[in-house]
């Protein structure tokens, strides 16, 4: 249950997020249409203070009022609707949650296996394999449980972003201003620069310079310094080779636009910089790497034994090595002894032996090997042959 | 659990409020706008010329204070949601670690030839869960090239389970009779349980099919009579229900997807082996481990802030705490020097006193300094440091 409560945070978080987001544009659209039918309201009441009363003005109003109630009416059932709908698929991920402490091994593993597809969903999205992840979580039916539908529409923006249109991610930033503004977001303020950039770089320095004036007016504090970079900008040519005008100019700076927005998007939803699925690949090979014997020495042996349990060791597949290399091995303050051909334990039911060249097996694998072979042992690593006989005990404690 | 039980509790309370104020404004909304429509009606009934009656006055202005009214209380209750909702924000953090991360490094899997080998052991995985299609567009996306000697074998694979999946064990017989030697040494159930399928799809034909579904049987399944007879028995018990159908017999479990699910998974645990593949993928293996070993992880790093200690772990060498991963995922040996408590490694290696007694060469060392002959420390036995042998585990 453990790995629950560590891991699944953004599976829950994220559609919270999408919830609280419904919840704000619900009551804006409500308050709005309430709007509406009080100034309707007023209306009326002004009609109502001068001294000859109409009854075809006042029924004219009173028509209206009905209309734009009818309207509050529709919108009101829209938005909460869309409310639920969020808040359904809150309940679903907590469903499915709660299906792991479920006793049976069978369903359990099942559980696990969709967990891994639920993560690599993830991984490609935050990766930009987006055919992939769509695929997958089709043919695994997790659309639910994937934040797929989050990454979709950050999908465009980075396209647009990519193709050095900035209307996409502003529109973006606009739809989120209150919440980046809480994040202290700078986005926005780095789009319009970019903008900036690009007319003085197709020589558009007056447009430039309007655009300066209708954006960077209202600069923070921290910003001073970059504006004062763009507007000097103004006097060089776009081949300017003086840093940071530069740095300024370069293409890169989209590239770096894309980045960002990535990084915003996962704080907008409070989603780590890092997916679930490398974190638990790390925890996992580290748990799983043992200091010695060293695994890719061991490696090549253990193609020859496909039968033995040790050649299913993760971290000994090729790339999964490489891989772990920077890892910290896993802790172990109690020797733990498996024999290097049978893949038993060694305990006092198959006692740890030690050829005369020091390598160690268990007792049975041994005794086996020397009936196969009229007494003699030979060792699977170093291909020495030893009679039986001088195979000798190992006291580990 | 309780996690999950904590945050559903709150998920529910919106919910059910939700639901409750989607009730409350229809019908609300739906009584003034009736009632407004009802004025609008009486006062079209009055000769157009003629001015309201101070009474048809009141009316309406009472009428409006109340739509006024209803509309206040309907934003207000929706807005007064706003407390539910975040409740339900901060149930999540409460009981689910925010900062999973804590203890991972950023970089490992970072650069793009790490990328590229992360995504091919991603690869490897689909192909050995036969998701032939979804290895297919990662590696377009990913710009990997795939190795045709590595995917040939599973494409092989991919056939037979795509034509299980369309219920016809034709050719998966067929990988199963070429490879019979292997399977019965390794005792798989593979050929028994496809000719039973075919078997019951025979059966399901009906009455009109009996001759040949006994047929069947006895070409092929009289062979496994000695380690399926209970099996076997069931199968033969079909036949008294066939007139009137399996479903609703005693024996309308043969008739559940389950049988081909399990197909599905015995074929495939069986065409690993076969190509000398781990049953499980080695990913999946790992991020099993990973979610094992998180929790424990992220404890001791919480619990070392909390002290001011967390300087002690690097997060370099080795992991703070022992994770225990159960035997079946304990590949290798581990020597632990019962004297030092150090794990031995390549400078520091397993050494066999001449009594058997095995300690680190570090603990070795350190005993034998300065000393001429030095005692081991389980046994009496007196020795020289010189005589110990290195051991390879």
């Amino acid at each position: 249950m453990a790995d629950i409560k560590a891991l699944e945070h953004p599976t829950l978080k994220v559609p919270y997020e999408l919830l609280n987001k419904k919840f704000r544009s619900a009551q804006k659209q409500i308050d709005r249409e309430v709007a509406h039918v009080t100034s309707a309201v007023s209306e009326l009441e002004r009609g109502l203070l001068s001294n000859s009363i109409q009854a075809t003005d006042i029924t004219k109003l009173l028509g209206g009022m009905v209309q734009k109630l009818q309207v509050l009416k529709r919108k009101a059932e829209e938005s909460i609707t869309e409310e639920l709908q969020v808040g359904l698929v809150c309940k679903r991920r907590l469903e499915h949650l709660k299906e792991h402490a479920s006793g049976n091994v069978g369903a359990v593993s099942q559980w696990r296996r969709r967990r891994l597809d639920r993560m690599l969903v993830e991984y490609f999205l935050r990766r930009g394999y987006y055919g992939a992840a769509t695929r997958l979580a089709h043919t695994s039916d997790l659309k639910d449980l994937t934040n797929i539908d989050v990454f979709l529409v950050s999908r465009e923006v980075e396209q647009s972003l990519a193709d050095h249109d900035t209307s996409k991610c502003l529109a973006w930033c606009h739809d989120n201003r209150s919440k980046l503004r809480k994040l202290k977001s700078n986005m926005e303020f780095n789009l319009r620069v970019q903008e900036f950039i690009e007319l003085v770089r197709s020589d558009k320095k007056l447009e430039a310079v309007k655009h300066a004036r209708k954006y960077f007016s209202t600069y923070e504090d921290n910003q001073l310094e970059e504006i004062q970079h763009c507007m000097a900008l103004l006097a060089f040519s776009p081949d300017i080779q003086i840093s940071p005008y530069k740095e300024l100019l370069e293409l890169k700076r989209w590239d770096r636009l894309v980045e960002q927005f990535r990084q915003e998007n996962y704080r907008l939803f409070q989603m780590a910089s890092q997916s679930v699925f490398t974190v638990a690949l790390q925890a996992g090979l580290s748990a799983l790497k043992t200091p010695y014997p060293f695994h890719i020495k061991t490696l090549i042996f253990l193609y020859k034994f496909k039968e033995s349990k040790s050649s299913n060791c993760p971290v000994c597949q090729e790339w999964l090595n490489i891989l772990a290399t920077p890892l910290p091995y896993a802790h172990c303050s109690q020797s733990r002894l498996v024999c290097a051909m049978s893949g038993e334990p060694l305990n006092e039911n198959n006692q740890p032996m030690v050829l005369p060249n020091g390598y160690v097996y268990g007792e049975q694998a041994l005794l086996q090997m020397a009936a196969e072979n009229n007494g003699q042992i030979i060792c699977p690593r170093t291909k020495d042959i030893f009679p039986y006989k001088k195979v000798e005990k190992v006291f580990v404690m | 659990m309780d996690s999950c039980l904590g945050v559903e509790r709150e998920v529910d309370k919106v919910l059910s409020k939700f639901n409750g104020i989607n009730e409350n404004a229809n019908q609300v909304l739906q009584h003034i706008s009736g009632q407004v429509d009802n004025l609008k009606q009486e006062f079209e009934s009055i000769p157009s010329e003629n001015e309201l009656t101070l009474q048809q006055v009141t009316l309406l202005k009472q009428t409006l204070n109340q739509v006024v009214e209803t509309l206040k209380r309907l934003t207000g209750d929706h807005r007064d949601l706003h407390s539910s909702v975040s409740k339900v924000g901060k149930a999540i953090d409460r009981h689910f670690t925010v900062d999973f991360a804590a203890c991972s490094r950023e970089d490992v899997f970072n650069g793009s030839d790490n990328e590229r080998l992360l995504n091919q052991v991603i690869c490897q995985h689909f192909y050995q869960q036969g998701m032939l299609d979804i290895a297919e567009h990662l590696a377009e996306e990913a710009g990997l090239t795939l190795e045709e000697e590595k995917t040939e074998p599973f494409s092989d694979i991919n056939k037979i389970l795509e034509s299980l999946k369309k219920r016809d064990v034709t050719i998966a017989l067929e990988w199963a009779e070429e490879h019979k030697v292997f399977l019965a040494r390794h005792k798989s159930s593979l050929i028994f349980k496809l000719h039973q399928l075919r078997f019951i799809q025979l059966i399901e034909k009906g009455i009109t099919h009996q001759a040949e579904a006994m047929q069947y049987a006895r070409t092929f399944l009289t062979q496994y009579v000695d380690s399926y007879e209970k099996e076997i028995q069931n199968l033969m018990g079909t036949f008294l229900y066939l007139p009137q159908g399996l479903s609703g017999s005693p024996y309308a479990h043969y008739l559940t997807p389950t049988l081909w699910a399990e197909i599905n998974e015995i074929f495939m645990h069986d065409a690993c082996r076969f190509l000398g593949l781990s049953i499980d993928s080695p990913l999946s293996i790992c991020i099993n481990a990973g979610c094992t070993a998180l929790p424990a992880l992220l404890n001791i790093k919480y619990v070392m802030q909390q002290r001011q200690v967390s300087s002690m772990w690097n997060g370099k060498d080795e992991l703070p705490i022992e994770i225990d991963l159960g035997p079946p995922h304990q590949y290798h040996s581990v020597f632990a020097c019962p004297i030092l408590r150090q794990q031995s490694s390549e400078q520091n290696p397993p050494m066999r006193l001449v009594c058997g007694h095995v300690i680190s060469r570090d603990a070795l060392n350190k005993l034998g300094h300065n000393v001429h002959k030095l005692k081991c420390p389980y046994c009496p036995v007196e020795q020289n440091a010189s005589e110990a042998v290195e051991l390879k585990f």
